[in-house]
């Protein structure tokens, strides 16, 4: 079963008066189960397909669906509950609220889900000795290393058990032992707990612990690569 | 509609010293608002408590012109009127000019009488009875220095008068031609029975004033500041003004007769438009505190534009992004606007008492503390209503990219 479809998507954005296509007629298909990276060059159209998949934002044209349901047909008011149900988000910057501590950052979508502060708390804890920061759960992300800090926003996003996790440039901000560090627990959450992960990256390193590395030119799907190593995940 | 409400308390508690500049900023501005109002209040309580069957006769040409004494007698004659007394104000001070009295020379048969429904006596055992009232009145008829004095006075630091304690005053406007002090022997204490009667007033018998003036031992013209007329149950008031200001048109001295809350509005309108002038003020520091409120809202959500991304992005609707930022204003409108209005309540008292005579009654309406409350409520609103807009508004995707 796919976990993603999109067909025919477009993207544009207005920018100075000029018209610029971002995606045109996108068509992917990604399995249950799957982990794909994202790679291609700046403006390629990554990050956009990540928001699309989000429902951050709206194509222009095609459809877009997600765990069985189209995403693209539901009102705008209701995305964002979509959203809590079904997604979740890792951002290179990691967007953990500093004035709350790790454990409150992961409780943060839980507070959405009809649990009791206990229910929440509990599965916040869980959440952080997946990503081995239990111990660090009382902390603010200014007392937290850059890597630690992507693990916190990595149990965050899996905290309340979503179809999929969407991560945009998650080694980005990190050196190459914290970036192997991240890239290996999102390749445990795929291989373990079987979560859809789609990540965007730059990083051919980041890109081999993937299943299939998927290369974006100019809004469409350039090349794809199955069981990548860092030579072939990097070549165009 | 669930929303994070940790992040109310987080933000304010993590920029401390901008929340306790604008909190602080609020309690002094609906303090003073509440303060001013209720001076302005004050005013008018003052003039809404007179009796309005009470009539003061005073000269046509101004309060400071003396009316013949020969006109009581006349007075007294005109249908309606009850009892007249003469009520002479003294213009005198304690030891320092700054402890000002408001001391007034009455006629002592009827005094007490006229004014039943404005004051009791306080008996030696400390409560008001009627045997303190006759005793109160006895001593009057027996010693022509006697006076009466307000429960104020007894408990002010710098008087602490007493029954039995002979006080000396001075006055510049009846002074002693040897240069000496006036001496009244304190012979009974009244407590007021209504918000308007000042608790810290000295009435004195007229006619010891009459007789060491026409001895030639003080200063003074003859004549009388003002007759007060009790106007008897059933008869119009209007109809006894019009008929005491008519029986002198012809003179010698023409007369302008008012009730007493005419007579007390003409004090509140001697002071020009006071109330307009207090009221501009505190409208004026309200208006300037909404700016800054604002302000800190503002610059609040544009520093947060990149955590609202963030909330979005987890599943939090538009409502809940908007609900954080107006909750919060209107939570440090209340705790600054609040803390302001309490504290002007609290301190009523305190007030009232530093401010001596010049506001005796000052008292906080509970209307001006609801007043107070929702312009507090409504600073909150105003200050957290555009940001709130702004932040329900934010695509997700662009309040991520920000760097706020």
């Amino acid at each position: 079963m796919a976990m993603i479809e999109m067909q025919g998507v477009s993207k544009r954005y207005e920018r100075g008066g000029q018209t610029l296509t971002v995606l045109d007629k996108l068509s992917l298909q990604v399995p249950q189960g799957d982990f794909v990276a994202l790679m291609g060059p700046s403006g390629s159209g990554k990050s956009t397909i990540l928001n699309l998949l989000g429902g951050l934002d709206t194509p222009d044209e095609g459809r877009i669906t997600v765990a069985g349901q189209e995403i693209t047909a539901i009102p705008p008011g209701s995305l964002p509950a979509w959203r809590a149900r079904h997604v979740g988000f890792v951002f290179q910057a990691f967007n953990l609220v500093p004035v709350l501590t790790a454990l409150e950052n992961v409780m943060l979508p839980l507070n959405l889900q009809p649990l009791s502060r206990a229910e929440r708390r509990k599965q916040a804890e869980f959440a952080l000795e997946v990503v081995g920061l239990k111990d660090r759960m009382h902390h603010r992300p200014r007392q937290l290393s850059g890597g630690q800090e992507q693990r916190v926003a990595i149990a965050r996003a899996i905290v309340t058990d979503p179809d999929l996790v969407l991560a945009d440039e998650p080694t980005g901000d990190l050196d190459r032992d914290s970036a192997n560090a991240i890239m290996d627990l999102l390749r445990r959450l795929n291989d373990e707990m079987k979560k859809t992960l789609v990540v965007v990256t730059h990083d051919a390193v980041a890109a081999d612990k993937a299943r299939r590395v998927l290369h974006l030119d100019k809004g469409v799907l350039a090349r794809e690569v199955a069981n990548p190593t860092p030579a072939r995940a990097a070549a165009t | 509609m669930k929303t994070p409400w940790i992040l109310v308390r987080r933000h304010l508690r993590s920029h401390w010293l901008r929340t306790g500049l604008t909190v602080t900023s609020l309690v002094f501005s609906l303090f003073l608002f509440c303060f001013l109002v209720s001076i302005v209040t004050t005013m008018e309580d003052q003039v809404k408590q007179s009796a309005t069957n009470r009539l003061f006769v005073q000269s046509a040409v101004s309060l400071f012109q003396d009316i013949p004494l020969d006109y009581q007698p006349k007075i007294e004659q005109v249908a309606g009127a009850a009892t007249v007394t003469k009520f002479q104000w003294f213009g005198s001070y304690y030891k320092d000019r700054s402890n000002f009295l408001a001391q007034f020379g009455i006629d002592h048969d009827r005094f007490l009488d006229m004014y039943r429904r404005e004051m009791v006596i306080i008996g030696p055992d400390g409560q008001p009875s009627e045997e303190a009232r006759a005793a109160a009145q006895a001593a009057l008829n027996a010693d022509r220095r006697a006076c009466i004095i307000g429960e104020g006075l007894v408990r002010d630091p710098k008087f602490e008068w007493k029954v039995g304690q002979t006080i000396q005053v001075n006055t510049p406007f009846f002074a002693m031609t040897d240069g000496t002090a006036w001496e009244f022997n304190v012979v009974a204490v009244y407590h007021p029975l209504k918000a308007n009667f000042d608790d810290r007033q000295v009435f004195f018998r007229y006619d010891y004033l009459d007789e060491m003036r026409k001895a030639g031992r003080c200063l003074g013209s003859e004549g009388v500041g003002v007759f007060v007329v009790n106007v008897q149950d059933g008869h119009d008031s209007g109809q006894v003004i019009a008929d005491i200001d008519g029986m002198f048109r012809n003179g010698p001295q023409r007369t302008n007769t008012m009730t007493e809350a005419a007579f007390q509005q003409l004090f509140v309108s001697m002071m020009g438009n006071v109330p307009l002038f207090l009221g501009t003020i505190g409208g004026a520091v309200v208006f300037a505190v909404v700016f800054s409120v604002v302000n800190t809202m503002l610059m609040a959500s544009r520093q947060r534009t990149h955590e609202m991304g963030i909330l979005k992005a987890l599943g939090y609707t538009n409502g809940a992004v908007g609900g954080l930022i107006m909750v919060e204003s209107l939570f440090l409108s209340l705790l600054g606007g609040g803390t302001g209005v309490v504290l002007a309540w609290l301190l009523a008292e305190p007030l009232r008492k530093g401010m001596g005579q010049f506001f005796p009654q000052y008292r906080v309406h509970p209307e001006t503390a609801w007043l107070g409350l929702a312009i507090t409520v409504g600073i909150g609103v105003l200050a957290g209503i555009m940001p709130a807009l702004t932040a329900s508004r934010l695509r997700p995707v662009d309040a991520l990219r920000s760097e706020g």
